[in-house]
This record gives structure tokens, sequence and C-alpha cells, in this order.
């Protein structure tokens, strides 16, 4: 069981890096906000993979719907506000969000 | 095992082009495909309930939700992404996957972990009866997005 | 009924809608006050005396079944507590006046309430994953809160604070996977257990580093610092208070303290770091301080400094410098809210944050000056106020502990806070006048009630620090480094 688990620990951690790409490199709000999306498949892979390894799928699978929750309601927080940033600012570039400095 | 290979490959596929699509609506499209085999990934894992969890909310409700964001702030000119990002893109990319097989080939082989033990139950029974703090948890964490969202689309009176 | 610091914001949230059709504003600023009032009179009385019997596992029952949720309540627990009812009851009374043309009342109740259940559920969790659920909950009343005025600076905070807290909790997930899949349990108790059976340094390395990621960004613990300067002054005042004051040490001081000390066991290595970062903390958020002409802005640095304070005293490891550590968390859990309030009160008067433009204005405003001055000196470690004693404790537990590097540097860096407390005092309250505040009013009833409560605390405290370092804190400091 514990090669496989690696194998999925490889691809995991792959989205990690895409994610972390484009929260570095991307300048649309949105798509910002789509590289967290896809951390979050990265931390759900991990969380069910580690649990179908210790043969524990149930509760794997209750931590994995726990989270996707969670991530429903950080998704509707965080497109509200990427809403009204667009609605005041005109614009989602991330570039134009400069007023707080220092 | 092999179609699971195969899959994950898809998954990070779509991944990356999600990133790297242009137009934003192809890369809500892109995430709602990775939503879906992901869902298969689970679903051949023996973790059904999880992989229709994943499906119905993730790649449907918070497709939906995206697409609604992409609608509610289209304008005319899009932001431009830089181009160097995209072309450098595969480059990282390669590299950090050498990395990736190779760290986790000689460091996880050798990760120490206390034997399994198998599981009693349904997944009912660990869900409602084992992880039930967890449920109380997700109330509060819906509760807290229902009242984010009302909070941030109020009617506004300007303050000072 | 301990699930009551949990179960009753949350049912108390749920409803406030409704009261809030009911009535616009009397009945949610009513409930939410009543509700943080009773947890609080309930930590301070009854839950004392069940605590007088040992540590207390909850065992909840549902319509007659048992259900599985285990909270406990101990020294530490009870303490963290105490503190965040007490700073949540005043930020709830200074809400009633500073959010009056924020509209939408029952709502901000409503988010505000969640946020305490949140961090509550967080306190009392006894499991990894129910600490990363209840974090989670908090954290996203918060991004909501912060963005509330809807004006495109607290919006732009609240987006940047959201992307990093994200992948903060993000890092913390990966490492609970990794704790899991080597011990194959969530709880404390049997995670630690599982650790201790296996010899596994590097991966708990590896854990650990992961851990203080996630955990580090939320205590705002350098270099995981960029987001607070940003967030906590653009966020509405109360809010502000809550996050410095509150939110910052809940989720980020107390999970990286219960999960080193239960969990994972405080190594000398892991001591060292913690006790490095921190030093950085405090010198460089110091110094940061000092160059800010933006009231909160530089408040805000001072809170990174303070949290500095404290996960030094807790990075030490012994009896004494984890109960002048927490001491020091509580005194400015006090201070720093007082000090977000008065804040708020000014820039309700007189409409700027800009310390350039301000003077004089303890003429027209003096409680709201008075307060601000006890605050100030308390941080910057002035006798006899609280933040004196708890900083001493530190210093004396570093010398102690042999650690004269340390001791010199948080002495130095106290003299770099008192520099720039006197610098806000100067600039906004004593002086000249300037002729645009000849007109300025003191500030509303409630949010000076607010203010002038958590001042005679932090009053309090300083004077009477002995019986309440012994009664309260080192209970605390013993459940920790008891070792298990």
């Amino acid at each position: 069981m514990i090669n496989s688990w690696v194998i999925y620990l490889v691809f995991a951690a792959a989205l990690f890096f895409l994610g972390l790409y484009c929260l570095l490199t991307m300048r649309n709000l949105i798509k910002l906000f789509i590289g967290i999306e896809i951390i979050g498949k990265g931390v759900s892979l991990i969380l069910l993979s580690t649990g179908w390894a210790r043969q524990s799928i149930f509760l794997a699978q209750s931590l994995v719907v726990t989270y996707i929750v969670i991530e429903v309601s950080l998704v509707a927080t965080a497109l509200a506000v990427i809403i009204n940033l667009f609605r005041t600012n005109q614009s989602l570039d991330v570039r134009k969000l400069t007023r707080l400095k220092g | 095992m092999t179609a699971q290979i195969i899959l994950l490959v898809a998954l990070v596929g779509a991944s990356a082009w999600a990133i790297l699509a242009r137009d934003l609506l192809k890369s809500a499209i892109a995430l709602a495909v990775a939503s879906l085999l992901l869902g298969i990934i689970f679903f051949q894992m023996g973790a059904p309930y999880a992989g229709v969890f994943e499906i119905s909310v993730v790649a449907g409700l918070i497709t939906v939700l995206f697409m609604l964001t992409i609608a509610l702030t289209k304008q005319g000119g899009d932001v431009r992404e830089s181009k160097v990002v995209k072309i450098a893109f595969p480059v990282f990319f390669v590299l950090f996957a050498a990395i990736d097989v190779f760290v986790m080939k000689g460091v996880l082989a050798r990760i120490p972990a206390i034997a399994a033990t198998p599981e009693a139950g349904t997944f009912g029974e660990v869900l409602w009866k084992e992880r039930s703090f967890d449920l109380v948890g997700q109330l509060a964490v819906i509760l807290a997005g229902v009242f984010a969202v009302l909070a941030l689309f109020r009617k506004k009176d300007h303050h000072d | 009924m301990i699930f009551l610091y949990i179960g009753l914001p949350l049912a108390v949230a749920a409803v406030l809608p409704l009261a809030g059709k009911a009535s616009k504003k009397v009945l949610p600023d009513l409930l939410s006050n009543a509700v943080l009032a009773g947890l609080l009179v309930y930590a301070a009385t009854g839950a004392r005396a069940l605590l007088a019997q040992g540590p207390i596992i909850q065992q909840v029952r549902w319509f007659g079944d048992a259900v599985n949720i285990r909270i406990a309540l101990d020294g530490f627990s009870l303490f963290m507590l105490m503190a965040i009812q007490l700073v949540s009851l005043c930020v709830a009374l200074y809400s009633i006046n500073y959010m009056e043309h924020y509209g939408a009342k029952a709502n901000y109740h409503a988010l505000l309430l969640v946020m305490v259940a949140g961090m509550n559920g967080l306190v009392l969790s006894q499991d990894l994953f129910s600490v990363y659920i209840f974090l989670e909950v908090a954290a996203v009343a918060s991004y909501a809160l912060v963005a509330y005025g809807l004006e495109a600076e607290e919006l732009e905070a609240s987006f940047k604070y959201l992307m990093l807290s994200v992948v903060a909790s993000a890092a913390v997930l990966v490492s609970i996977a990794i704790l899991y899949g080597m011990t194959g349990a969530l709880g404390f108790d049997e995670v630690a257990a599982g650790l201790r059976l296996l010899d596994a340094n590097v991966v708990v390395g590896v854990a650990a580093a992961l851990f203080l990621m996630g955990f580090g960004l939320k205590a705002a613990l350098m270099p995981f610092h960029a987001w607070l300067p940003d967030a906590h002054p653009s966020a509405p005042a109360p809010i502000s208070a809550i996050l410095s004051g509150l939110l910052i040490k809940v989720s980020g001081v107390y999970a990286i303290t219960r999960i080193f000390f239960h969990v994972l066991g405080m190594t000398p290595a892991l001591s060292q770091i913690l006790m490095w970062l921190a030093a950085v903390s405090i010198v460089l958020a110091a110094f940061l301080a000092l160059g800010q002409t933006d009231m909160k802005r530089m408040l805000a640095y001072s809170s990174i400094s303070q949290v500095g304070y404290v996960v030094l005293g807790i990075g030490l490891g012994t009896p004494l410098g984890v109960a002048g550590g927490l001491f020091h968390l509580f005194n400015h859990a006090l201070a720093k809210s007082l000090l977000f309030f008065t804040s708020g009160s000014v820039q309700q008067a007189t409409g700027t944050r800009n310390l350039n433009e301000m003077g004089g204005l303890a003429k027209r405003m003096p409680w709201t000056a008075g307060t601000n001055l006890v605050g100030s000196l308390s941080i910057a470690g002035v006798p006899p106020l609280g933040g004196f004693w708890s900083k001493l404790v530190i210093i004396i537990a570093l010398v102690q502990s042999g650690e004269a590097a340390l001791a010199v540097i948080a002495v130095l860096a106290s003299v770099l806070t008192l520099w720039y407390y006197l610098i806000l005092q100067r600039k906004a309250f004593f002086g000249k006048l300037a002729e645009q505040w000849a007109r300025v009013k003191e500030a509303p009833f409630w949010m000076t009630a607010a203010s002038v409560i958590l001042a005679v605390l932090v009053i309090g405290v300083g004077l009477w620090f002995a019986t309440i370092f012994s009664s309260w804190i080192q209970p605390a400091a013993e459940t920790l480094t008891r070792g298990f």
C-alpha cells in the first residue's frame, strides 16, 4: 500500500506547485482564486489517499466531505469580495490593488 | 493502478490548463473537468461518498459560483496575463516534477507508521457518531459563509 | 455544559436575522451582548468550580444517544476562554455605537458571534482536525468582517488577508495529514502517544515546519506577518480590536502552543527556532512601527511585535517562561483592544487616521486620551500596569534559563516600544489643539464605556498581578509544561 500512497503524494505535490505558481504569477483576481481551488484539490487528494493508505476510507471520506463544505463557504465569501472589488475598481487586475502600502 | 495514474495525469493536465487558459470561462470549465476527474479518482479508491461530494459540490456548485462571478465581472478589456509566465511554465513544471519524484521516492520510503487497524462500522456511523463534532463545525462554517455573503451584498448606505 | 460556548453563540447567530427584522438595532445589540456576558460569567464562576476537580471531558448527549463530541477543559483552555469572552464582550459593547452607520447590525453581530463560536470551539477541541475546522470558521467570519464597510481599502485588505490565510490553512492540513498517516489518529493524546512509539524525528520536523508556517501566519509571526499591517488598520475599529486582541492569539499562538506542547513535544531545537523567530518579530516590527504615520498601522506593527514577546516566553518552554508568555497574551489582548477602540473613537471624531494631522485631542476627548494612555503604557511595559509585569516575568525566565542575549533584546525592544507609543500619544493627544478639531466631541457612550472597562481591567491586572498570576496564569502554564 505504501508505494501507491507515494504516487498520490507525487501528484498532490504537483497540484500544490500548480496552485502556488498561479498565485505567484497570475494577475486576474479570479485566476488567483482558481489557483487556491487547485491547492484545495491537492489537499483533498492528500487527505483521502492518506486515509486510504491506512485502510480507514470512511474516516478519510468524512474529513474530505467536511473539507469540501468549508471550501464552499470560503469560495462564496471570496467571490463576494472579488465581485465587490470589481464594482469599486472596475477592474480585476491585482496590480490595481495598491492602496495599502508600507 | 495504471488507470489511476492516467486519471491523475489528466487531473494535473486539466489543472494546468485552468491556469494557462486565457479565457476565464475556459479556466472555469477546466477546473470543473479537474474536479470531475478527481471525483472519479476518489470513486476508484473506494470512496464513493467523497467522489459524489466532489463532483456535485466542487464540479457543480463551485463551478456555478465561478460562472456567476465571471458573468458579473465582465467588461470590455480583460486583464492581460504576462506572456513570459506562460512560456516559463513548462520549464518550471518539468523541473519541479523531477524534484518531486526524486524527493518522494527517497524521503517517503522512510516515513515510519504505526500499523493500520481495519475500520469498523459504516460511513454513516463514522461521520455521524465518531466525527459528530465536525458536523457542528460544518454548520458553523455554513452560517459564517451565509452571513458573509449577506453582509457583502447588502444595500450600502455610505459610512464616513 | 461546556458545549454552550460553541452552541449558544451559533444558535443566537442563526436567529439574529429574524431578530433583526423585528428590531433593527436594539435587539441584535442586546442579544449579542447578553450571550457574551453570560458566557463570561459562566467562565469566571461555574467553570472554575468544575475545574477544581481536574480537567473535564464532556460527552454531549443528543436525544438520549451519546454523541461523540469530546471537548475538554483544562487550565489552559479555561484561561483562553476567559480572555475570549472578556474581549468579545467589550467589542460587542463598543460596536453598539461604532457600527451605527455601517448598516445591517443583525448581520454584523451574527458574524461576530460565529467568530466567537469558532474561537471557543478551537480552544475546546481535542482533535487536530477539529482545530482546523474551527480555525476556518473564525477565519471565514473574519474575512467578511474585515471587508464589512465595503470601501475599496477594506475590500483590498480582506482579499490579501484571505489569499494568504487560505494557503496557511492548506499547510496546516498537509501537516495534519502527515501526522495522521504516521499515527492513524487525530486526537491530541492518541497522536502524541503514537509519535512517542515511532522514531520519526525528520518527518515530525517537516510536520512542525508546516505547522509553524500555517499557524505562524495566523499569529503574524515574522516572516509570515505581511498580511496584518494591511488587514488590521482597514477593518472597522471593533474588528481590528478582536483580530489583534484575540484572533491572532487564538488561531495562531494557542494552536502552536497546544500542538507543540501536547502533540509534537517541545524539543530544544524547536524552542530555539521559536524564540529566535519571536526575537526577529519583536525587533523588526518595533522598528517598522516607529516610522508609521497611520495610527492604526502603528498599532498593527505593535501587535506583531508583542506577539513576538508572547511566543518568546512560550518558546522558552520553562514553566515561568510559559506563564510569562500567557500573561503577556492576556495583557496584550486587553490593552491592544483598548488601543484600537480609542483609535476608532479618534477616527470617527476626526475622520482621519493620520497622526500628523491630529494634535491636542486630549482637550476635547479626555476619556479617549486617558484610556489610550493606560493602554499604551501597559504595552510599553511601564509599572505598575499589567504589561510591565508580564514582560518582567518573561525576561526573568530568559535570564534564569541562561538566554542572556534574548533577554537583552527583549529589554532593548521595550525601550523602542515605549518610544513609538510616546510618539503616538504626543502626536494624537497632546500638544496644541489644531484648528479643525476645535469642535470634536468625545466618543459616544458605549464606545467610551467599553474603553473605560478595558482600561480599568488593565490597571486592575497591574495592581493585583500577583493574585491573577497565581490563580489563573500559573495553572494554565502548568498544564502545558507538565508533560504528557
